[in-house]
């Protein structure tokens, strides 16, 4: 009751962080992203191509591109348009166009573990080969966004091919920014320079991020009260998993997604199964009982 | 600010709609489908099998197969589990387990069309072609277009056993054989007297009756034109001599592929292929 009264209140005062209720405009344009997958540095990518006047930081990242799952709806809605808006959600029809950063599942995973100690929502010895089996049926307290499969499958499902959608790996981000960055204008339709370009990668560059972390770390939104002992800004290197990953987590991964990750370049090392890895139910019998405010 | 107190009241009071703010539970079984695609029909089907103590009608149905969307959240809390719950909603990771029933968009776009002469949204000389425009760029309803609905939860939840996937077409064809699957996947025991009982005080007839007496009883049908019926045709097919055949071709063109999948014969030469359905793995290893 006292939870309910708090959600009446926050919500009166336009405080409820604004999430799947953001309001849309038909000139926002969205970075998605699973989580872990490389949305920050690309938030950064972003922020520095088109307000090149200054560098971006932990400290205005929020005013520039702001993250709509820890913003409320009001700030939001004072964010000068077109607003370029930060998000983890699953397929959304309102988002008109779309980054769509994509990131090998396997890699994700690690980088995912990581992030659940910063922020104290798993022990530091928690074994890796549980919390695959947690991340591939959705168990890891991520509901809001989904798996890696379903987040990834209910946008290139939908949108892979159409205007208004950009599709990046992080993979091919990673060894060349610059090309990365020359399509990300084209959709935002703005002109480019070599110079420029490379003053971007600099400014969004893993080291300047991790300084600016271990100065800012206690003020950003994403990294307040967590922490400080592990990185938000990991190794920034794909293939990580190739050597940190048991063989039965990296097994048990691709038979949940095998023909999506083949579909996205992601070469499997397993035999890819049936999805039987994802979610089984079913069993015993279920009885529904009488509805009895039907009767009235 | 005044909307803003009235909508504080009711929460306070618990009388209003929960929608996304649902509490959902693991039990929880989801009724899933784009607008006008069978949905209440189905809700029929479903309340009147699993509650048979009382037939369903417009007037209780909010509150057996409840909406989390016309529903109040009082009568959420009052609800007994496992609970089965409507929903029109794009792909949402939270629900637990689906049915999901897919129609012929190009049925879909015709009940859709009548659906918002009796909504008076749009007027009964507003050409086709301009509805068809819109239902392809999903501007008809607040949940996207039929494609992106339907593909959401295809590459999602396909092959899992918590989704059943029906076509309302087949649903017509042969009710009782789609119900025993609804049977098998719900984990319930009914014979086949208790099915046929269910499609019976479910058929359209009976419906039409119920939604002449009932409709000012029900949000589906409140507010909206009495002259025309939201129990419809009821049939599959009909566009074959409703839709203007250009507008056939145009649907066919913007989902061609996806209707193959789903076994939606076109009426137009369309590529063969399943185009990126069939690369991207998602819509299942094998084609019917």
């Amino acid at each position: 009751m006292i939870y309910g009264a708090k959600q009446v209140i926050r919500y009166l005062l336009g405080n409820d962080i604004a999430g799947r209720s953001l309001a849309v405009y038909p000139d926002d344009t969205f970075i998605v992203s699973y989580p872990r997958s490389g949305n920050t540095w690309t938030r950064f990518l972003i922020a520095n191509l088109i307000h090149p006047e200054q560098a971006v930081t932990f400290a205005n990242i929020e005013e520039l591109i702001p993250d709509c799952e820890a913003q409320s709806s009001r700030y939001l809605k004072r964010v000068p348009r077109p607003r370029v808006i930060k998000s983890h959600e699953y397929f959304d029809h309102r988002y008109r166009r779309v980054v769509y950063i994509v990131r090998d599942p396997r890699d994700v995973v690690l980088s995912y573990y990581d992030f659940q100690r910063k922020y104290r929502q798993i022990q530091d010895g928690y074994p890796l080969a549980q919390y695959v089996r947690d991340f591939v049926g959705g168990n890891i307290g991520s509901a809001d966004w989904g798996t890696w499969g379903e987040n990834v499958g209910s946008w290139i499902g939908t949108r892979l091919g159409k205007t208004g959608f950009l599709l990046l790996r992080y993979e091919d981000m990673m060894a060349e920014p610059e090309r990365a960055l020359v399509k990300i204008a084209a959709l935002f339709g703005i002109e480019t320079e070599t110079q420029l370009l490379a003053t971007v990668v600099e400014r969004s560059s893993a080291q300047r991020m991790r300084d600016l972390e271990r100065s800012q770390g206690g003020e950003w939104v994403s990294t307040k009260n967590k922490r400080q002992d592990i990185p938000f800004i990991r190794s920034a290197s794909p293939g990580g998993w190739k050597t940190q990953l048991p063989e039965v987590s990296v097994a048990e991964i691709e038979s949940a997604w095998g023909p999506l990750m083949t579909r996205l370049g992601y070469g499997l090392i397993t035999t890819p199964g049936d999805g039987s890895a994802r979610t089984q139910t079913g069993g015993e019998e279920t009885v529904y009982k009488p509805s009895n405010s039907g009767l009235r | 600010m005044i909307k803003h107190l009235i909508a504080g009241v009711k929460r306070g009071l618990r009388l209003h709609r929960p929608s996304r703010s649902l509490l959902i539970f693991p039990d929880d079984v989801f009724l899933v489908s784009f607008p006008k695609s069978g949905n209440t029909w189905t809700r029929f089907l479903l309340a009147n099998l699993i509650y048979p103590e009382q037939p369903a009608t417009f007037a209780n149905l909010h509150r057996l197969i409840p909406d989390p969307e016309g529903t109040t959240k009082r009568d959420f809390d009052r609800m007994p589990r496992p609970r089965i719950i409507k929903s029109h909603d794009c792909f949402d990771p939270r629900y637990p387990r689906v049915i999901y029933v897919v129609r012929d968009p190009r049925d879909v776009v015709l009940s859709q069309y009548h659906y918002h002469r009796k909504l008076k949204k749009i007027a009964d000389d507003s050409p086709i072609e301009t509805f068809v425009t819109r239902f392809l760029a999903g501007e008809t309803c607040a949940h996207g277009s039929w494609g992106q609905h339907v593909v959401t939860w295809l590459a999602t939840r396909q092959e899992e056993s918590r989704f059943l996937l029906l076509r309302y077409e087949d649903m017509i064809t042969d009710t009782a054989l789609e119900m025993a699957k609804i049977v098998k996947f719900l984990g319930i025991t009914a014979s086949s007297e208790q099915i046929a009982q269910a499609v019976e005080r479910s058929s359209a007839g009976r419906m039409r009756k119920l939604e002449q007496a009932q409709t000012d009883q029900c949000d589906l049908t409140k507010n909206s034109r009495k002259d025309l019926r939201f129990v419809r045709a009821a049939g599959s097919g009909g566009w074959k001599s409703e839709l203007p055949p250009a507008m056939a071709e145009k649907i066919e063109a913007a989902w061609g592929p996806l209707m193959r999948y789903l076994g939606y014969e076109l009426s137009s030469q369309s590529s063969s292929s399943l185009g990126d359905y069939e690369s991207l793995g998602i819509l299942g290893s094998a084609t019917r």
